[in-house]
């Protein structure tokens, strides 16, 4: 399928839609021991695509935004975009609503769009992200885009497996304080001041870019733009457009694609132990509790050594 | 907290869709949508992901959605009276689509009379609206399990 895709000068007009639908259904579902198995069987995937990160508080126009962001994208880029929902702690189900605010990418050929659930993921992003992010490049795309469940103070996951991470604050949210709070000044490349046309929306970008200016965040020299957007102002969308792009041309003259792709291994790896481990503990019953807790500690070491040899 | 208190709480943990996931869809010009959505928030709470659609989607949308989303399932909920060409068109498109294997459900308004020409078209299960939720949802798990 990646190679049909890969070889045809359409692109995705040759992608296999229901084949990838599969694949990611799959790859979500897969626990531990077949992530294992699947990566023994195709391993060394090379990235290829470049990734770009929509996070921001709940209610921000994440999913509103992406659609239009991936629209007007989808003009130079066969693009995908993974948009994850919360899932129920107490049932696991999830209600998967980012598309419905994305009707608009339904008749292009170019655009994948795919929900997913959190699940036990708690970092803003779902079990096997990278994963999935591999498969997509694997079917062709040349962009990514990832959006991440509406985050609050702690989830700074999607940072690891994106280029360019843009944050979208609102006016009147109290948000950019918690933003401020969160460190999410330090990790974001562009800030995004969305639902521009509210009361206070200049006010929140001249406030974000004040303190961008007095504290550049350390990220090598790159200031990152705030940027005043509305989903019905399309002007606004091609400048935020434009913004990711000057930045992906600022990372390629920098030239630390190695590192990143570090980066994303390590956290890939750091999602699937923290999952396994988390499972493990939840495995252990009361007399196991009751028992040293190095004891307990060899018990699951125990077990995930199982694991890693099938 | 007493026992009693608790029993409740015990029987949710019960989720027979836990992992699936399901296309709730409205195609058609119908306007109403409530049933749909509490549809799919009694599938959300048997534990399955559900995507919902939004009101008046043409079948091509809703095939596209469904295979893009690798859904186990599609629900389709309609009141305006036309189900069998709408249905119709679905699966038409489904099987196009080479996702012949999407199970289809309906839901809404179905008169008697029409569901063994649904069925034959290929629809799994009917649903109208008197039908409690429980049985649609033990219905569905029996379909996808």
């Amino acid at each position: 399928m990646s190679e049909q895709a890969a070889a045809s000068p359409e692109g995705a007009a040759a992608l296999n839609r229901r084949a990838l639908g599969r694949r990611l259904s799959e790859l979500a579902n897969a626990d531990a021991t077949r992530v294992l198995a699947l990566d023994a069987a195709a391993p060394g995937v090379q990235p290829t695509a470049a990734r770009i990160g929509l996070t921001g508080s709940p209610g921000a126009g994440k999913s509103t935004l992406g659609g239009r962001l991936a629209v007007h994208r989808s003009q130079q880029h066969r693009l995908g975009l993974l948009a994850i929902d919360p899932s129920s702690p107490l049932t696991g189900g999830a209600i998967l609503g980012d598309r419905i605010r994305m009707d608009e990418v339904q008749g292009i050929e170019r655009l994948y769009v795919r929900s997913l659930a959190s699940r036990t993921a708690s970092d803003g992003l779902a079990p096997n992200i990278a994963e999935l992010l591999f498969a997509m490049e694997a079917a062709g795309f040349d962009e990514l885009m990832l959006e991440t469940v509406g985050v609050g103070q702690v989830e700074h996951a999607v940072r690891h497996q994106v280029d360019t991470l843009v944050l979208v604050l609102v006016p009147g949210a109290g948000d950019y304080v918690q933003a401020m709070k969160a460190g999410m000044m330090e990790v974001a490349d562009i800030f995004v001041v969305n639902k521009a046309d509210l009361a206070g929306a200049a006010q929140l970008a001249t406030e974000v870019q004040s303190v961008l200016q007095a504290f550049p965040p350390p990220n090598g020299g790159w200031l990152p733009p705030v940027l005043r957007t509305s989903a019905s102002d399309a002007d606004s969308i091609a400048q935020l457009s434009q913004a990711i792009d000057r930045h992906q041309d600022w990372l390629r003259q920098r030239g630390d694609g190695a590192a990143r792709q570090l980066q994303r291994r390590r956290h890939r790896l750091h999602s699937l132990l923290e999952r396994q481990l988390s499972q493990m503990a939840q495995a252990l019953d009361a007399a196991d509790l009751e028992l040293p807790l190095a004891q307990q500690v060899r018990l699951v070491v125990d077990r995930l050594r199982a694991v890693a040899d099938g | 907290m007493t026992t009693q208190e608790l029993a409740p709480a015990a029987k949710v943990t019960e989720h027979p869709l836990r992992g699936k996931r399901i296309l709730v869809a409205k195609p058609g010009l119908d306007g109403h949508d409530i049933g749909a959505k509490i549809v799919a928030l009694a599938l959300r709470n048997a534990g399955a992901e559900v995507i919902y659609t939004g009101l008046r989607k043409s079948a091509q949308h809703i095939v596209r959605v469904a295979v893009d989303e690798g859904a186990d399932a599609v629900g389709l909920s309609i009141l305006s009276g036309s189900h069998c060409e709408l249905v119709g068109q679905v699966m038409e498109r489904l099987r196009e689509a080479g996702a012949g294997d999407i199970k289809v459900f309906v839901g809404g308004t179905i008169p008697e009379a029409d569901h063994a020409q649904l069925r034959e078209r290929g629809v799994r299960g009917i649903y109208t609206s008197d039908m409690p939720l429980e049985q649609v949802v033990r219905d569905l798990a029996k379909a996808l399990n």
